[in-house]
């Protein structure tokens, strides 16, 4: 029997197909592949005069002191926003509109072109997740901001356009629809239990141990109960912080690890999946801390299509039951 | 300068880059070009014996269910998605909740002839089809267990469908109602309670005066592209005359004519692209379900939306919920109605 299962916090409900034995090796056929080698690439090392110049870098110095990028982040060339302007909310008629203001920039994660975040070192991934939080300290600043969306799109079929490792920020100037029902949804719970929802799921996901896939001292990784793609993982922090941007040295290291960790298990397991990862944070404008909500990675893989069906309801149709994907992500050696 | 658009109903915003509005040919275009053998095809006529037991058929003359001689056919899913027999079993699991699937999963057959788009049936058989959708709508409102029927077409597989190239309905009966279906009620419902008038009747009297956005207005059906898309070359087709529900839709040749020219044109002007449609419409009212509301006869229009799949969603969509339109519906209103200004 197939069963409805309700994601606690959006109130969505995912379809996942309980009986039916998963292997990896039905998802294959959808894996990233091989990078091409001597194609131009506007992320490698030489080419910095054909991408904008550095918002942010990281550089160590080499023997004969010369230095070396390992990390860069610039302006995006096709900006889905514009950086400069006013708003300008105005209506037209029965419609509403505003100017598409907003900072959108590329995280280019590495200079080795052949290395994904899977491949680098612990201390490498780190200075990602310092440069994320430095980016989110210096655009906070910026008041026409509600929002700052970090996210890292892997492969072509998950809307990667470069196959050099990156990730992108897009500051918005409205809280996105997706992030305001998931205040919602945890305000809710926090209203009624006061109790914050995500320290609740870490609570029975440590307990039961069914979905859990690792965690070290200041983090935890498991496949949630309502996965809306087969292999979803989340990444928490264990001691409730509503706010990514607040993240100290050591849990950087200790997430660092974590997510590394976790790419390299989603990696072997899946021979390179195409996949999309998301942090979902507090709205920047809120300043103290939310008791209701708590920071989160959130990792999608793209192995199945959306069709119809999704488009229409919003259900989705997961046909890997998480407490199976999570022994196998368990498992792996 | 990029534009947010608000979806007037659900409050979904939508970034339309109206500078660097991509035209069709910059469009990446994924053809249809999986080919399934015909004779392997189980859809086709002939095949009737091989497939599971038809649920209902439109026949030609008298003939026996199972058999050839029919125009459209209604088959179970194999793999369904939802189960008919049982019930919901509602229960919590620590702090997490679950239910059954019980429901119905159907098969739509839309031709015996072994034809992939809809948009290449002609009117008769698509108003067969349309008579069809109807008909099963009104058979599953009888069973109380449901709630919302959810009609709904992959064509491609990038939409979803599998590479068969015969073309079908999905039709999946739900037990609760959707969360983007609840979105689009509760959307309405404000927008009534603040004016009085159906939000739809509205959009479609401002489109109607704008003319920039229109596809289409046949026999009593609007189609246009809508302000927020987000898609290119998105479209919507509603009647024009105020209606909450699909299944007493009586219109049907209307609507079959309005969907065979926007299909058309959608097939000449992106070359064949894959998309997918979905009919809105109000859920079965259970005068005992919680939240049950009385305006809705009134607040709600059902209608049909199609998205040609020719964008990819990526990190930023599934994060934000925000979607990015890189063809301004104003741009593919026009290039709809002049395919021809397209190739010059």
């Amino acid at each position: 029997m197939q069963q409805l299962r309700r994601d606690p916090i959006l109130g969505r409900w995912i379809i996942v197909q309980e009986e039916k034995q998963i292997s990896p090796d039905d998802y294959i056929e959808q894996s990233v592949g091989a990078k091409q080698l001597g194609k131009f690439c506007p992320f490698c090392v030489g080419n910095e005069d054909k991408s904008p110049p550095d918002i942010f870098v990281d550089k160590t110095p080499d023997q004969d002191n010369n230095s070396l990028w390992n990390l860069r982040v610039i302006a995006n060339k096709f900006p889905a926003l514009r950086v400069e302007g006013d708003l300008d909310r105005q209506g037209i008629g029965i419609y509403d509109q505003m100017n598409g203001i907003g900072a959108h920039e590329v995280i280019i994660e590495t200079s080795d072109h052949q290395k994904d975040i899977a491949d680098l070192s612990n201390e490498e991934v780190s200075k990602i997740i310092f440069a994320y939080k430095q980016r989110f300290l210096d655009l906070k600043q910026d008041s026409r901001f509600q929002y700052i969306l970090i996210f890292k799109n892997h492969g072509q079929s998950a809307g990667a356009s470069l196959e050099h490792s990156h990730s992108q920020l897009i500051a918005l100037p409205i809280v996105p629809k997706k992030m305001k029902e998931a205040l919602r949804g945890a305000e809710k719970y926090y209203g009624f239990k006061e109790r914050c929802v995500y320290c609740d799921i870490i609570d029975q996901e440590l307990e039961s141990g069914d979905r859990l896939i690792c965690e070290n001292k200041n983090f935890v990784a498991f496949c949630p109960f309502a996965s809306c793609t087969p292999f979803e993982i989340w990444i928490l922090p264990k001691k409730h912080v509503s706010h990514f941007y607040r993240i100290s040295e050591d849990f950087i290291c200790d997430f660092s690890a974590m997510l590394k960790d976790v790419l390299w298990r989603l990696k072997k397991i899946l021979t390179d999946p195409p996949f999309n990862f998301i942090i979902n944070t507090a709205p920047i404008q809120h300043e103290q801390e939310l008791g209701f909500y708590h920071w989160h990675m959130q990792i999608l893989p793209k192995l199945t299509r959306v069709a119809g069906f999704e488009w229409g309801t919003g259900f989705y149709i997961n046909p890997s039951p998480p407490e199976q994907t999570a022994k196998l992500l368990r498992e792996v050696v | 300068m990029p534009q947010l658009r608000k979806d007037p109903i659900i409050g979904r915003w939508v970034i339309i880059s109206t500078e660097r509005a991509k035209r069709p040919h910059d469009l990446v275009i994924k053809k249809i070009s999986e080919q399934c053998a015909e004779k392997e095809c189980l859809f086709c006529q002939g095949h009737e014996a091989e497939t599971p037991d038809e649920i209902y058929a439109v026949r030609k003359s008298k003939t026996s269910a199972n058999t050839s001689d029919w125009d459209v056919r209604v088959l179970p899913n194999i793999n369904p998605l939802m189960q008919n027999s049982g019930d919901l079993g509602r229960r919590g699991m620590g702090i997490y909740d679950l239910m059954n699937a019980i429901g119905a999963h159907e098969l739509i057959v839309e031709t015996p002839k072994h034809i992939a788009n809809i948009a290449d049936l002609d009117i008769a058989q698509i108003n067969q089809v349309f008579k069809v959708y109807v008909q099963r709508m009104q058979e599953l409102e009888k069973d109380e267990r449901i709630k919302y029927v959810l009609i709904s077409k992959n064509y491609g597989i990038v939409a979803g469908a599998s590479p068969i190239k015969h073309s079908r309905t999905q039709l999946i009966a739900l037990p609760v109602n959707p969360k983007r279906v609840k979105e689009e009620l509760a959307g309405a419902r404000r927008y009534y309670e603040f004016r009085e008038r159906c939000i739809f009747c509205d959009m479609i009297g401002h489109e109607i005066e704008k003319q920039a956005r229109i596809v289409d207005r046949i026999d009593g059906f609007i189609a246009f592209a809508p302000y927020a898309s987000r898609f290119p070359f998105e479209v919507w087709v509603l009647p024009e005359e105020h209606s909450a529900d699909f299944f007493n839709l009586k219109n049907t040749e209307g609507l079959a004519k309005i969907m065979k020219s926007v299909m058309r044109k959608l097939s000449v002007s992106l070359q064949d692209p894959p998309y997918n449609y979905i009919i809105h419409t109000a859920p079965f009212r259970r005068m005992t379900s919680p939240g049950y509301w009385k305006t809705i006869d009134y607040d709600y229009h059902w209608h049909i939306e199609i998205m040609p799949r020719l964008t990819k969603v990526a990190g930023f969509e599934l994060g934000s919920g925000f979607y990015i339109n890189p063809t301004p519906p104003e741009i593919a209103a026009e290039f709809l109605n002049h395919p021809q200004g397209e190739k010059q």
